[in-house]
């Protein structure tokens, strides 16, 4: 069974559209750039079918890297459900690595991974750069 | 006299950004450009300014009494914006029309707000964000997220229009570190 890939470009426009690139060979999944969308459900709504397909079926290690330098609160919603979705197949016996790298003057992200960490129950490494 | 003449004055005159209108996306990109490159040279103020931004914004596209339609025929929210400029902070506002049922609810929001310690904040905005999003802007965090964007509390006031409706604005303080 073929799970298939997302990649996409991420924007600056109107809104902004974040890099994504779900790999299901590697279990190398990566979010990045800025996240503030029309509709953020219909944009996340996939990635997290994605995941959700991963762990259940694949069931490999996955390793999820999120680098984003800025996200509304509508999206700081979707991160939760992508977060939990991770946090269920740790419990399930899943190998999960959670890497969020953010800029370290940007203390106020520094805040908002220290409570996404509480809320999931998940370990995030919290990477400065 | 003179010297409320005078203090009128400097509130104009500290205006840098100021924008009544639609709040539809394309005004909103071109508000988010002026104030992501040009608002202030500390890359930290304008990120800060631009994130409380976002939130407000959408509040008024969403929620506003006063609606029009758009260029592409998007129905969308009417209000106001302004960024006054002093030697060291920011005052960022935004008003909008309402009805008083509908904004009684949203100060009471501020008021639990700005009750709260930093931690406490966190802790509802954690909440918060549990819960199922009820509208589509989920306004709830929004407002949690100004303030602890801010680090300063919500100042809002009613103003009561010709037409019956009511004008609520809310304004947050920005220090320039």
């Amino acid at each position: 069974m073929e799970l298939e890939d997302i990649v996409i470009e991420g924007s600056h426009k109107n809104f902004f559209t974040p890099s994504v690139n779900f790999n299901a060979k590697t279990g190398i999944c990566e979010l990045s750039g800025e996240s503030f969308l029309e509709d953020t459900q219909e944009f996340y709504k996939p990635l997290i079918d994605w995941l959700e397909e991963y762990t259940t079926k694949i069931k490999k290690p996955i390793a999820f890297l999120i680098k984003l330098t800025y996200f509304n609160t509508s999206t700081s919603r979707c991160i939760l459900d992508l977060l939990n979705v991770l946090k269920d197949y740790e419990d399930d016996g899943g190998d999960v690595t959670v890497n969020w790298h953010y800029d370290e003057n940007d203390s106020d992200m520094e805040e908002d991974i220290e409570d996404y960490m509480i809320d999931t129950g998940l370990n995030i490494n919290i990477i400065p750069f | 006299m003179e010297s409320a003449i005078t203090e009128k004055r400097r509130m104009v005159d500290n205006i840098a950004i100021s924008y009544t209108g639609i709040f539809d996306t394309e005004i909103l990109s071109v508000l988010a450009k002026e104030i992501e490159g040009t608002l202030s040279p500390d890359d930290k103020v304008n990120k800060k300014v631009f994130k409380i931004f976002i939130e407000l914004a959408q509040n008024i596209a969403f929620y506003s009494l006063e609606r029009e339609t758009n260029a592409e025929g998007n129905d969308t929210g009417v209000g106001t914006m302004i960024i006054r400029n002093y030697s060291d902070h920011y005052v960022f506002s935004t008003g909008n029309k309402t009805t008083m049922e509908n904004i009684i609810p949203v100060m009471e929001k501020c008021d639990n707000i700005n009750s709260m310690s930093r931690e406490k904040l966190r802790e509802y905005r954690r909440l918060q964000r549990n819960m199922p999003a009820g509208e589509k802007g989920g306004g709830n965090i929004g407002l949690i997220q100004v303030a602890l964007t801010a680090s300063n509390p919500l100042e809002y006031s009613l103003i009561k229009c010709p037409d019956g409706a009511y004008f609520y604005i809310v304004s947050v303080r920005i220090d320039k570190e």
